[in-house]
């Protein structure tokens, strides 16, 4: 699916990219400024490698907000920028959703069909008003969650997980590889002793 | 338009939901069968709330892995190569 490895070269290249463009590893930052302009990098790649859906407009919308971040991010997504911030068509609030979100809850749960008891029906009404509560919290955790329903929501939480999967899973990656390099490197300078032209040598 | 229209039979709404029940450690875990629509709710929010803070965590070690960095190191002519491509 999209947990492909173009996916995640995609999102590394272009969080590279972003890093250098918000120019991260110049030593005029401080560490903050730092750590937010690699995570921005970082949700922008999701959201370019990732393409059109729900969520990564939402998220782009989201970064926007900020204006000096939009200025890194109209130059690193270039066209897509514009692409992403295109408004899907309006979704209208149709009947149709509630009761598409009903159906899948009604399909997650096992139903008693016959003498029901009163006690059932207020352990259902509880279970429905949590699932609620639920869906309102997942609103919030998707980007661009409020403006959906039932079905949209549930498909672009799972396309949402498993980007965000691909993004800690390659982070962890550049992470561990950036540190065994750095430590290549120490090794080497201290081995050419105060010689820290030796330290090119990997 | 987007195929609003069209009607989203059960099988679509089965497979998303097995497919969400899959993708969470927990139900990995412990091979459960279905869920509750409350519990696969919470499980879900729970996990992508652990997603985000650990890319948090992970931006916090690169920043500081970043100070040593510079345009001259090793890492710095990889990641060149690597924009070239």
């Amino acid at each position: 699916m999209q947990l492909t490895s173009t996916f995640k070269l995609v999102f590394l290249k272009q969080m590279l990219l972003g890093v250098q463009l918000s120019a991260a590893s110049s030593n005029s930052m401080s560490f903050h400024e730092r750590k937010n302009a690699i995570k921005l990098s970082a949700d922008a790649a999701i959201a370019f490698a990732r393409g059109r859906t729900r969520w990564s407009q939402g998220l782009i919308t989201n970064l926007s907000k900020n204006e000096k971040n939009k200025d890194i991010l109209k130059s690193l997504l270039g066209r897509k920028y514009d692409n992403l911030r295109k408004p899907y068509c309006k979704s209208l609030k149709i009947p149709r959703s509630k009761k598409i979100l009903r159906r899948c809850l009604r399909m997650c749960s096992r139903r008693k069909k016959a003498g029901r008891a009163q006690h059932d029906v207020c352990k259902s009404v509880l279970a429905k008003a949590l699932a609620k509560k639920r869906i309102q919290v997942l609103k919030k955790l998707v980007p661009g969650g409020e403006s959906m329903d039932g079905f949209s929501l549930l498909d672009e939480t799972l396309d949402y997980a498993m980007s965000l999967k691909a993004q800690v899973d390659v982070m962890r990656r550049l992470l561990k590889t950036s540190k065994a390099l750095n430590i290549k490197q120490m090794k080497a300078w201290g081995q050419g002793g105060l010689d820290f032209t030796a330290g090119g040598h990997l | 338009m987007s195929g609003r229209g069209r009607r989203i039979t059960d099988e679509e709404i089965n497979e998303l939901i097995s497919k969400l029940q899959s993708l969470l450690p927990e139900s990995r875990r412990r091979n459960a069968g279905r869920m509750s629509a409350s519990k696969l709710l919470k499980e879900t929010c729970s996990y992508i709330k652990s997603l985000h803070r650990e890319v948090d965590d992970l931006s916090d070690r690169l920043a500081g892995l970043m100070t040593t960095m510079d345009s001259n190191s090793p890492q710095a002519e990889i990641i060149r190569g690597l924009l070239r491509s």
